[in-house]
């Protein structure tokens, strides 16, 4: 038996629909002719291909051209089921984070606790990061199965093998594509980051679902039947490569996870990002010439344009000075993984939308950017987040004026928000009712 | 079990129509995205699986027995961490005015990773060669 054959042949092919039950009765007719179809169906797909000429059969397409004892059908299930945990991990948290910028009508998120959404992305972007040696293993187990002769038996066994070569692409895909998106290099990716790794997302699960349907029964069999380790003494064993994976993600982790847990800063020599590395000791990710917005950010002219059902008010920054201020401990928490906490000196939002003649309790804010352009010039505040204390039109960082690059003259601060919707240079808040 | 199968796979088809359709209608994805997908399988199994392959046919080749399985281990443990890595060493990603972003000198924190892999490899190595030789220990 070569590694190929060994590692899995189904039995029962995922995608061969079962033989369809007769049916009875005067329903009969078009239930008896759905049946036929799905019979001459299956004969087709499960009819066998022509074979490709046995001389084509060489270098890694040779019997027992991979030779580790190390795969099995045991090992490959233990690591697809890590795998498909850390895969769910991130999709339920990189879900929430779309939803939080892209609300349908039914998702609804709170402002606290504070810290959740540092929490999911943090999360998000550490597992994503944990998942590379573990796919990494996976695929090896599997990769003479990429070789197995026949290329494809009939049809049902091709649409398979597409089906999981969609499934290891896209979740190369996501991986690759996360690791370019922390580090920016967005040279690399000839689409806008954002929408490919949400589309692939979905594809991701899908492909996933699908795979674990077909592959129930060899997953279910491998993990009762005890698989005697065949590997020879002094090899890497099977439990030998879980720890070697499990160290592998270990390290990435410490390597890393200092950009959002910043007690672990110095050690995490791999990080993107350091919470206390920027300007005012914070970092950023658009600086105020990289966004256009210089000139008309340290305009002395600078009105704050607040918009509302009683009045339209226009703020300069000595007004907006004179406004009760007050003082709250936020983080910036990026999409990118990293997070960092800050403290903000401003203005509640809830005060400015009272003062346009709004009820604080019951609003939403549409806030603007002094930028004449970009994907995120504009953010909506829905009422959670609008009615929260804690969130401020903030004037100031650590004590100081804000700096430029962190959106002087004023910014949206708000509890458990993406930092990419903490709108920065502030020149405009319309407020309305809920919709 | 067929009918959970016949769920898994049903649905699991819906959400890649799902995902092809969105795709589609979405203007940021664009035609780059297929290629980028493409590209990713072709590299890994052209290139990363048979370069990890034969990575562990060369240390069969090169090291000693009584090594190899500790070797093998830290090479992983190394590779995995290149990867991640890689874009952050290369720091294309930097810009001039934003030196927030990618502030650490990346090619030598990865330096460091790979002292502390293998520093670790060899001490676990020694402790259980040492371990194995309990009878010079008896002896005396």
């Amino acid at each position: 038996m070569d590694g190929g054959e060994q590692v899995v042949r189904d039995a029962d092919p995922g995608l061969s629909p079962d033989h369809a039950e007769p049916s009875g009765g005067r329903v009969g007719s078009i239930a008896g002719r759905l049946a036929g179809l799905a019979r001459t169906a299956n004969r087709w797909v499960q009819a066998p291909l022509p074979q490709p000429p046995a001389s084509l059969r060489r270098g890694p397409l040779r019997r027992g051209a991979f030779d580790s004892k190390l795969r099995s059908p045991r090992l490959t299930s233990l690591l697809g089921i890590a795998l498909a945990v850390a895969f769910t991990v991130c999709f339920g948290t990189g879900l929430i984070s779309h939803f939080i910028q892209h609300p349908p009508a039914w998702f609804w998120w709170p402002s606290r606790p504070v810290g959740l959404y540092r929490v999911t992305q943090g999360l998000h972007v550490a597992t994503g990061l944990a998942a590379v040696p573990l796919l990494g293993a996976k695929l090896w187990s599997v990769y003479p199965r990429l070789f197995g002769w026949p290329p494809a038996r009939n049809l049902a066994h091709a649409i398979e093998r597409a089906g999981v070569a969609v499934l290891v692409a896209a979740a190369l895909f996501q991986l690759i594509s996360g690791i370019l998106n922390i580090s920016r290099w967005y040279a690399l990716m000839p689409f806008f980051f954002t929408a490919g790794h949400y589309w692939a997302a979905w594809l991701a699960t899908g492909a996933l679902i699908t795979h674990i349907g077909v592959q129930l029964p060899v997953i279910r069999q491998a993990l009762v039947r005890s698989t005697p380790d065949r590997t020879a003494p002094g090899a890497l064993t099977r439990r030998g490569l879980f720890g070697t994976v499990g160290a592998a993600a270990g390290v990435i982790t410490l390597a890393t996870i200092g950009q959002t847990v910043a007690p672990l800063a110095p050690v995490s020599v791999l990080a993107p990002r350091r919470p206390r590395t920027g300007p005012q000791h914070l970092p950023v990710n658009k600086t105020a010439a990289g966004a256009g917005v210089r000139d008309a950010a340290l305009d002395p002219g600078y009105r704050l344009t607040i918009a509302g059902p009683a009045r339209t008010l226009g703020l300069s920054l000595p007004e907006l000075a004179a406004l009760p201020q007050h003082t709250v401990v936020l983080p910036i928490s990026c999409v990118e993984g990293w997070s960092a906490t800050g403290t903000w000196s401003g203005i509640r939002l809830r005060d400015l939308i009272a003062l346009v003649g709004a009820d604080p309790e019951d609003a939403e804010a549409y806030v603007e950017s002094l930028e004449a352009r970009g994907r995120y010039r504009a953010t909506t505040v829905p009422p959670p987040h609008s009615r929260d204390p804690f969130t401020l039109i903030a004037l100031r960082l650590g004590g100081d004026v804000l700096h430029p690059d962190h959106g002087y003259p004023a910014r949206l601060i708000a509890p458990n928000r993406p930092g990419v919707l903490q709108t920065k240079w502030v020149g405009r808040i319309t407020v309305r009712g809920p919709r | 079990m067929k009918t959970a199968r016949r769920t898994l796979i049903g649905s699991g088809t819906l959400l890649i129509a799902y995902a092809v359709s969105g795709a589609l209608a979405d203007g940021d994805v664009k035609f780059g995205a297929l290629v980028f997908l493409v590209a990713v399988l072709v590299a890994h199994d052209g290139l990363v699986l048979p370069f990890t392959i034969g990575a562990g046919a060369l240390i069969d080749r090169i090291v000693p027995p009584a090594l190899r399985g500790a070797v093998r281990v830290a090479a992983v443990i190394s590779l995995a961490v290149t990867l991640v890595a890689l874009p952050l060493v290369l720091g294309r990603g930097r810009v001039p005015d934003n030196p927030s972003v990618l502030p650490l000198p990346y090619g030598r924190g990865l330096l460091v990773v790979y002292t502390l892999i293998w520093a670790t490899t060899a001490v676990v190595v020694a402790v259980r060669r040492r371990r194995h030789r309990p009878h010079r220990v008896a002896g005396k």
